[in-house]
Formats: C-alpha cells, sequence, structure tokens
C-alpha cells in the first residue's frame, strides 16, 4: 500500500495494476450487491443476449477504482469523494484487466486529487473510464 | 469584470454541480440556503471555479468568504492579481 502524503503528490504521478477476472468474483459480487441478473450468473442467458458469456458487472469493473485510491493514488490517507464512471465494452470472465490511473488536479485548499483513471481489458479495448475524486486525511 | 457579471458565469457551474438548473445565485446566496450545497459539494464547486478562471484558492481565502458575492470578489481579486 501507497502511503503518499500531500507533498508527495504531482499532476501526472499514476499508477497501474492488472487484475484477471473469474467467475467467482462475479458470484461474490452478486452475493455483496444482491445482483443476480442472469446476463452476470448464467452463461447460456448471456450467450442469448449476444455475449460471449457471463457478462461482468460493470459496477465490478469500477470496484477496482477503489483499489487504486485507497492502495495506490494516494493510498493509505485516501478517503474516496467521488466517482464519475462510464462503461464503454463488457468484460468476460477470463479477462485480465489492467487498471490504471494519473492525477490530473490536485486543489490545494482542500486537499483532494482528481485522477483520470481507466480499465483496459488484454486486447486494450476500454471497459471503462472514470474521473476520481478523493481526499487526504492526516492519520 | 465585475461583481454582478462574475457571478453571471458562476450560476451555470453551481447549476451543474448542484444539479439544481433553476438556481438562481445572488449575491447574497450562502450554502445553507441552498439545496445540496454541502462541505462535499462545497470541494466540487471549488475546484470547478478554479478550473474555470485557472485560479488557486487558499484555504484561508476561501474560510473568509460568507456568500457567493464574497467568492466573486474573490475570484476578481484573483484575475487581477
Amino acid at each position: 500500500m501507497n502511503d503518499y502524503g500531500w507533498q508527495d503528490l504531482a499532476v501526472g504521478l499514476g499508477a497501474t495494476f492488472e487484475v484477471l477476472i473469474t467467475a467467482q468474483m462475479l458470484d461474490d459480487f452478486a452475493r455483496l450487491s444482491g445482483d443476480y441478473n442472469p446476463l452476470h450468473m448464467d452463461p447460456a442467458f448471456a450467450q442469448a443476449a449476444g455475449f460471449p458469456g457471463r457478462v461482468v458487472f460493470g459496477l465490478l469493473t469500477a470496484s477496482f477504482y477503489s483499489r487504486l485510491v485507497g492502495m495506490y493514488l494516494p493510498g493509505k490517507r485516501a478517503l474516496l469523494h467521488g466517482v464519475n464512471a462510464e462503461f464503454k465494452n463488457p468484460a468476460q470472465t477470463g479477462d485480465c484487466l489492467t487498471i490504471s490511473g494519473e492525477i490530473s488536479y490536485l486543489n490545494e485548499a482542500y486537499r483532494q486529487i482528481e485522477v483520470k483513471a481507466r480499465v483496459v481489458n488484454q486486447n486494450g479495448k476500454i471497459i471503462s473510464k472514470a474521473t476520481l475524486r478523493a481526499g487526504l486525511h492526516e492519520q | 469584470m465585475n461583481n454582478t457579471e462574475i457571478i453571471a458565469e458562476l450560476q451555470p457551474i453551481f447549476a451543474d454541480i448542484l444539479d439544481l438548473p433553476d438556481l438562481r445565485l445572488t449575491a447574497k446566496t450562502t450554502a445553507p440556503e441552498v439545496e445540496g450545497w454541502d462541505s462535499l459539494a462545497h470541494i466540487n464547486l471549488v475546484v470547478a471555479i478554479e478550473k474555470h478562471y485557472k485560479v488557486k484558492f487558499a484555504l484561508g481565502e476561501l474560510q473568509d468568504l460568507k456568500n457567493v458575492g464574497d467568492m466573486a470578489d474573490l475570484i476578481i481579486r484573483k484575475l487581477g492579481a
């Protein structure tokens, strides 16, 4: 986990990590969220709808924005203020997603950072784009 | 630009950030009287204003503001600095 203080942060500072999406993740997300829509849970239903298999929940892919802020940018002192996300393409189980972000703005007065982030699959296709806003607490 | 002109420019910024398309700002408008103008929305407003005018505010400057008219005056000072 990173532990950036305010003085360590600058526009352009970035972070990247990868996540392999498994069927278990979809099962766990369904249990946590209570969203058992068959598009995400039933491969036959998803295929009938025109997808190769179970479609990964958009908010499951967006949950990695939480990791990006809470573990990397800025890490330990983060308090997530907001997420503006768009889901550009569906992800599938077995996809290896790359989550990356870069600080795009620093608000000195309230010590809030803005991060432009994206989730991309192993083929370079954009799954999600987001603008994240996070504060830094002193602890 | 004068105070009235700045407030007219702030109008769509506030309406967008606070999601209040019918909001009408005056120099005397204060946070407690505007729905949704809480502490987090305030940060979002400050960031949007900084980006719009390409200025940076110090915390001390913001803490002295009593209403939208004061914010407009601060922007005028920043633009003239």
